[in-house]
């Protein structure tokens, strides 16, 4: 074990399936597949696995995210890296096509793809455009394809094995902001399952959902909330698509209360979702939701950072619903 | 306007210079001060030589001199902002080392007037060559880079959505692929109504690999539509040469492919550039339909902000870890800052007996002053209130606050 940044963890997953699966592809734009990390060998899938396979092509994510559903459909694991400018460029492949393929081929479409798709705008002064508030609630939706959202090193790696393995196409949005995260990672590959939230804190008082960018504030204020003597249990989706309703409805029936977190826009964020399967399934408990309002993220600082997320303005909610 | 294929490829082939290489096209190019044309559509015969700028007055080209130095002014301060001083929080796409490409295009338009007559230019991430050719006001600009409230665009949208439609400027885009069809449309639009404007969009290379830069030839080809592509080849989109991307050498044949008259021209050269944007926009107000102009040029610094730059000197030489393992060459970037598009336009002008050196040294003074009291107006402005944040959702009223629960 040692300490793993995201994206070495990320990347230590995707080489070890490439190694053992001679047919599997990257592709990638702009961004070369490479993560350095303290006291480990650099990776570098370009140069380790050539450029037949491992493609760095234009400013195309229509091609990039159809391509890969192309070679899985010829039998050959593929993965892609969609950087931020393009995240919902190539969302009518995923929608329209990959989604409903093993449906309308009545069970017959095998598609072990994986769609990387970058999600940003956790820094001030990026302004509209560079900012993905959107894309865990858009890709969520799709019937059909699998999205996962980690917030660790280590979730991202289990998750990425679970993915590549997966039949199923995978959405695998990540939260460029927590990049800077570490923390211990296996050595050996490891899968972490495609339809369990995860508890990252056991408590009585109030049930906080989060998921992706939104969990770092969430544990911050935990630790204050805590720190008052409330008991919080603290929910990490982790999964999308399909949600993990047990978890969640477990905890609320336990709770009564639930407060959802999205660093994503408020209409339809996932938390949306949360509590309308808590409340089919819960008597009697409380919600509230934090999240971005319905505005596209200025470039201005002083807009920005008073409208994102932050541990006051969860803490406070909190203290509100308890 | 007519298209023929053949006759443009017999053009091509009489004109291009023997050499493959790009740099022995382009130091042919300036040598002979030829404009390579890939098509063959003008008509010689006319007396029509295509030097337009032969009639330029002495004072529009001097207008187009101090245009690139405030370009150049204005990139040079800002990197040294990004470089020396820890307050300052704007940053820039580059376009230093591109000057004349703007300049050339935007006077040959129509830059001023009621709205329903200028000439409309879209821009990319990489916008503020492109405004101040247009016309915008610099200190605002300045100070919307910073991000203040009175910035041309109240702060919202900073370095890579500025705009100002008052000058024609629709804007920045900071997507690579929309932006030309979206031009393609307001060319549609002029074509609809009857009016001779004409829209233009500046793209890069990086945007030939996009479906979008497809869909906008073929239907602009397909309408006729008043649309000049201007691509800026600097050869990287991002920190990728554009062979990663294109199969052309020239991005211009591909244009070509759609029937479009296309115009390869030195992107270092202000008269070049001018010259066929003129007869670019000579041909759309008369109703002739498109024009691709693919002008060869590179940027001074490294894809975004000032990485590998040092304060007070042009060019980015050192490390940019942002390029994580893709680097340009710095024997290529100092190649092509030898033919610097400022030094070009000097000499050219004094050549012509429009300055002498004097003059032109006094015009780089006073540009240089004013760009030092636009910075000096632009990071001295209001910062933003944070609840306006919630406005301009939609054209009336704020949208509730949801972060705190």
């Amino acid at each position: 074990m040692t300490q793993k940044s995201w994206m070495y963890s990320v990347f230590e997953a995707v080489q070890y399936e490439m190694q053992q699966d001679p047919a599997m592809t990257w592709i990638f734009e702009l961004t070369p597949p490479v993560a350095s990390n303290p006291g480990l060998p650099v990776i570098n899938l370009e140069t380790e696995f050539g450029r037949k396979r491992v493609v760095n092509t234009g400013i195309d994510e229509n091609w990039m995210v159809s391509a890969v559903l192309g070679a899985g459909l010829a039998g050959s694991k593929a993965a892609t890296y969609i950087p931020y400018q393009g995240a919902l460029m190539p969302f009518q492949v995923i929608q329209n096509v990959a989604g409903k393929l093993r449906h309308k081929t009545g069970g017959i479409a095998e598609l072990p793809v994986v769609w990387v798709i970058e999600m940003t705008g956790q820094t001030p002064g990026f302004g509209q455009q560079h900012s993905c508030y959107e894309e865990d609630s858009y890709y969520m939706h799709i019937p059909g394809v699998r999205t996962v959202i980690p917030s660790t090193p280590y979730d991202a790696k289990g998750l990425m094995h679970a993915a590549l393995r997966s039949s199923d196409p995978v959405v695998y949005l990540y939260p460029a902001g927590l990049r800077t995260l570490t923390e211990e990672v296996p050595d050996e590959p490891y899968e972490v399952p495609l339809d369990k939230a995860a508890i990252r804190q056991e408590g009585s008082d109030l049930t906080i959902v989060s998921s992706g960018a939104g969990m770092p504030g969430v544990l911050d204020a935990v630790e204050t909330l805590t720190g008052e003597g409330m008991s919080v249990e603290v929910i990490d989706l982790r999964i999308l698509k399909e949600m993990d309703t047990e978890t969640i409805v477990n905890s609320v029936a336990k709770t009564k209360r639930l407060l959802t977190v999205d660093q994503s826009y408020y209409t339809l964020a996932p938390g949306a979702e949360v509590v309308a399967r808590a409340a089919e399934n819960v008597e009697g408990a409380r919600f509230k939701r934090v999240a971005f309002p319905d505005a596209p993220p200025p470039a201005s600082p002083e807009m920005f950072t008073w409208m994102r997320l932050s541990a006051e303005g969860i803490a406070g909610a909190a203290r509100d619903l308890v | 306007m007519t298209h023929d294929l053949e006759s443009s490829r017999r053009a091509r082939d009489a004109d291009a210079p023997s050499s493959e290489s790009r740099r022995g096209f382009l130091k042919l190019a300036a040598l002979t001060g030829a404009m390579v044309s890939t098509t063959g559509t003008r008509a010689l015969a006319d007396g029509d030589i295509g030097f337009f700028a032969k009639d330029l007055s002495d004072e529009k080209l001097t207008g187009m001199y101090r245009t690139i130095l405030r370009i150049r002014w204005h990139e040079r301060t800002q990197a040294d902002e990004m470089l020396t001083n820890p307050d300052y929080r704007g940053y820039n796409h580059f376009y230093a080392g591109q000057e004349a490409v703007a300049t050339g295009v935007c006077a040959a338009l129509r830059n001023g007037g009621p709205f329903d007559q200028i000439d409309m230019v879209y821009s990319s991430h990489r916008p503020s060559g492109h405004a101040i050719a247009k016309g915008v006001d610099i200190p605002k600009m300045v100070a919307e880079m910073d991000f203040r409230s009175t910035g041309m665009n109240g702060g919202y949208g900073a370095g890579m959505h500025i705009s100002d439609p008052t000058v024609g400027f629709i804007g920045a885009d900071g997507m690579i692929g929309p932006a030309p069809v979206i031009a393609s449309g307001s060319a549609f639009s002029f074509r609809a109504r009857g009016s001779d404007q004409v829209a233009v969009v500046f793209a890069g290379d990086g945007n030939y690999a996009a479906p979008h830069f497809h869909s906008t030839l073929n239907n602009s080809k397909l309408l006729d539509l008043p649309l000049i592509y201007v691509c800026e080849n600097n050869l990287y989109h991002q920190y990728a040469h554009y062979s990663y991307s294109c199969p052309h050498k020239d991005i211009a044949e591909a244009a070509a492919a759609y029937g479009i008259p296309t115009e390869i021209v030195d992107g270092q050269d202000v008269v070049q550039v001018y010259n066929a944007a003129k007869e670019a926009v000579d041909r759309a107000r008369a109703g002739g339909g498109p024009t691709f102009i693919e002008a060869k040029t590179y940027r001074d610094y490294n894809h975004w902000g000032a990485p590998g730059a040092k304060a007070g000197e042009l060019g980015a030489f050192g490390y940019d870890p942002l390029a994580i393992t893709s680097f340009r060459p710095e024997r290529e970037v100092r190649a092509w800052m030898q033919r610097d598009p400022v030094d070009i336009a000097r000499k050219i002008l004094i050549d012509w007996g429009v300055l002498d050196d004097a003059g032109a040294t006094t015009i780089e003074e006073e540009v240089k002053a004013e760009i030092a009291a636009a910075f000096e107006w632009g990071l001295s402005q209001p910062l933003c209130t944070p609840e306006d944040g919630l406005k301009h959702v939609f054209a009336t009223g704020t949208v509730p606050a949801r972060q705190f629960g």
